[in-house]
């Protein structure tokens, strides 16, 4: 027990050092006005029109990317659960893509595709792409690049939500209904919970990136708090210009845990039911079938597909690896670092969070989930002011600072994929372990982890897929001379010649198409196009 | 296998584990069909060798699942009208319907609770409505009563009798409770492990 406990205290202070202490010290540092405590600097932000109008921008351009992820998102998401949809393995796969990547490179690619001197302009002249550079520059190009890359998110959890609707559900619909009035009545508000959760989630993410309006030019908030921080070194009031993303965070977090909690109905399984239903699309599946590979062409393909065109010219790849080889392979190690990292505490706490079912580790686990939806300026100004001190110069300053922010923002994917992976494990397993006298840890080694260790790998695997793209975090904290390759890339996009940027997010792509084949080797067996039909009507 | 119900009629179908009667009533209910041989509800083949010919919803089969698949979204209220509207009935005609159906069973005051909110006994009565409010020719039971006491199963299989005598619908009742076999239905069919599916169930 006492081993137990200390492994799982120290799980939770790692947290709270790594996530919690930072905001804390966000807070401080923003009502320090010369030494003193004082609101001088949130008065400053009250006070400014521009302010005011900045965060309008965010929140306009957030709920319209959450509004497009979703309207695309929960039909393709049932789509590629629900129904007989041919190669919907591999569309769910292709849509899932650009959310593997910085949401930049998508816009890089559009702009490869749009912007003037792009693939447009050369096959239909410079009108054509003058206006076509005037759509994608401004709110509605960056709405649509965040919601390419963030709809994703809706999808897959729709799709995760529909493979839990107890089948009996559907069918006592069906013996009055047909499928049409079934998800519409039955299934879709059972998912409820998850779609607001994507949408939720996807706000809140579109809220905080600044990679990309700051590259297709629409001001919003969080880049004005970016700059004040790492252009205009003002700490303090960049602190306090922080705080309202973070505000807005925690109260869509907290609504969000209320609706879910009123939401989450308990469910009964019958020992025989099939795992999921599906819907025979009849006639219409090729048809669907058509739009949904123009949507892929058209939205992921194209984009992406211009990159590689772009940068396929002589002595273009030469020079992206003599410019971003250190990079790429700094990426790769800080990914695989933080994902190992990332597993062995999300698998401690997500194992608190499942096993034992106290108030304290709903809290440990709301705040996991605030941290994950914070603005990447919220956690790197206050991992900033909580490490910058002399006496802390062993980690800051060095890649352990990465590693710690990391676990700040991410520990909630890795301890909510324990949780799934656990819920599966009957707690017998480990009573009887515990019954022939097993101790905590041989416990844990020798019987949940191994059974759990599917959840883990996949938990592994999304960790370094998030560490390798991430971009706003590692821009403010990585260590002098040790950028990954998305910050040395995005610090390239001012000068660099527009092949070699693209070739530099063509060597991302690989970075993540990499572990997708791994990913793919350990979920064969679980994409839709492999669940077994278990009806026909 | 080859099982012929007539209308009005209450059958039990008794076996082990494992031998085959859920998947009789999903055969019958339209959510799967036949490998070989076909189905008939009256005088209408409803699936065939491999097909279903009439799907779930024009069949005119209510039925009570063994884990009940109330929907927890919805009030009782909500999961009796859901059927209804989907069938097309007037909002007057849904209201009087549900507020007949719920008094029949015993639930008159409790059309806007949610299913979770009640009782094992009160769970399996707005199951029970919720099929019977379709007014079906058939009703397919899934060892309705398998997760209820002792004193509430007896009680629950005097209650089906009483509406089925009262409502005249065909009954096919899955047990593997030879008791219960014996007090809901006027004839028992017995299934074994080696039950295939080749022949015709005629209802």
């Amino acid at each position: 027990m006492r081993s137990e406990r200390a492994m799982l205290v120290l799980a939770v202070a790692v947290v709270g050092a790594a996530g919690l202490a930072p905001m804390l010290a966000v807070l401080a540092e923003s009502v320090r006005v010369g030494g003193q405590f004082g609101l001088a600097h949130y008065g400053v932000l009250v006070r400014s029109t521009r302010q005011w109008q900045l965060l309008g921008h965010s929140v306009l351009l957030a709920s319209l990317v959450a509004g497009m992820a979703t309207t695309i998102g929960l039909p393709l998401g049932v789509l590629m659960a629900k129904t007989d949809l041919p190669l919907r393995g591999t569309l769910a796969a292709l849509f899932t893509f650009p959310f593997l990547l910085p949401p930049y490179v998508v816009a890089v690619g559009w702009f490869q595709v749009f912007g003037r001197g792009g693939i447009v302009g050369d096959w239909l002249g410079p009108a054509v792409a003058e206006r076509t550079h005037a759509i994608l520059f401004g709110l509605s190009g960056t709405a649509l690049v965040l919601a390419s890359c963030l709809m994703p998110v809706v999808m897959l959890l729709t799709m995760l939500f529909v493979r839990t609707v107890p089948p009996r559900l559907e069918e006592a619909a069906r013996l009055a209904a047909p499928w049409g009035a079934t998800f519409i009545r039955v299934t879709i508000p059972l998912i409820l919970p998850g779609v607001l959760l994507g949408a939720l989630i996807v706000f809140l993410l579109a809220l905080g990136e600044f990679a990309v309006p700051m590259f297709l030019r629409y001001d919003v908030y969080s880049v004005d708090s970016f700059t004040r921080f790492a252009a205009l070194y003002q700490p303090a009031v960049a602190a306090a210009a922080s705080v309202p993303l973070g505000l807005i965070a925690l109260l869509l977090v907290a609504l969000e845990r209320l609706f879910l909690r009123d939401r989450t109905y308990e469910i009964r399984f019958a020992a025989s039911a099939p795992d999921v239903l599906t819907a025979p699309l009849g006639r219409a599946r090729f048809v669907l079938l058509g739009v949904v590979l123009l949507l892929g062409a058209v939205g992921v393909a194209l984009p992406l597909g211009s990159l590689a065109i772009r940068s396929a010219a002589p002595g273009v790849y030469p020079e992206a690896f003599a410019r971003g080889w250190d990079a790429l392979v700094r990426s790769l190690g800080y990914a695989a670092a933080g994902a190992t990292l990332l597993t062995v505490i999300g698998f401690a706490l997500g194992y608190l969070i499942q096993r034992r079912a106290l108030s304290i580790w709903r809290a440990v686990d709301s705040l996991t989930i605030l941290l994950f939806v914070l603005p990447s300026t919220v956690v790197g100004i206050g991992l900033i002011a909580l490490w910058n001190r002399p006496t802390l110069g062993a980690v800051y300053g060095t890649a352990w600072l990465v590693l710690v922010g990391y676990v700040a923002q991410y520990t909630a994917v890795t301890s909510r994929a324990t949780v799934a992976g656990l819920s599966a494990i009957p707690r017998a397993a480990e009573e009887a372990a515990r019954l022939a006298g097993a101790g905590w840890f041989r416990r844990v080694a020798l019987i949940v982890a191994p059974l759990a260790s599917r959840s883990l790998c996949a938990a592994w695997i999304v960790a370094y897929l998030l560490c390798v793209r991430d971009t706003g975090l590692t821009m403010m904290i990585y260590p002098p001379g040790g950028d990954t390759l998305p910050v040395r890339t995005f610090t390239l996009m001012a000068n660099g010649a527009p092949p070699l940027i693209a070739a530099l997010c063509v060597m991302m792509i690989a970075a993540a198409v990499i572990p997708l084949g791994v990913i793919g080797l350990v979920f064969g067996d679980l994409r839709p196009g492999r669940q077994r039909a278990k009806a026909a009507w | 296998m080859t099982m012929r119900l007539e209308p009005g009629e209450r059958v039990a179908l008794l076996g082990p584990s494992g031998c085959g009667k859920t998947t009789v009533l999903r055969l019958v209910a339209g959510f799967v069909a036949p490998d070989h041989g076909l189905v008939r509800i009256g005088d209408e083949v409803v699936a065939i060798d491999g097909r279903i010919v009439v799907p779930p919803e024009r069949r005119g089969v209510g039925m009570v699942f063994q884990d009940l698949a109330l929907w927890p979204h919805l009030s009782v209220h909500g999961n009796l009208a859901f059927g209804l509207r989907s069938q097309g009935v007037s909002k007057p005609e849904i209201e009087r319907r549900i507020h007949e159906m719920l008094e029949m069973v015993g639930l008159g005051t409790f059309a806007d609770a949610k299913p979770t909110r009640l009782s094992g006994g009160e769970q399996q009565r707005v199951a029970l409505a919720r099929a019977l409010v379709l007014r079906p020719h058939v009703l397919l039971m899934d060892e309705p009563l398998s997760s209820v006491d002792e004193r509430l199963n007896r009680q629950l299989r005097g209650e089906i009798v009483r509406l089925q005598m009262e409502l005249g619908f065909t009954l096919l009742y899955v047990t593997h409770r030879a008791d219960e076999a014996a007090d809901v239905a006027e004839r028992v069919a017995q299934m074994d492990r080696s039950g295939g599916l080749g022949g015709a169930v005629t209802i």
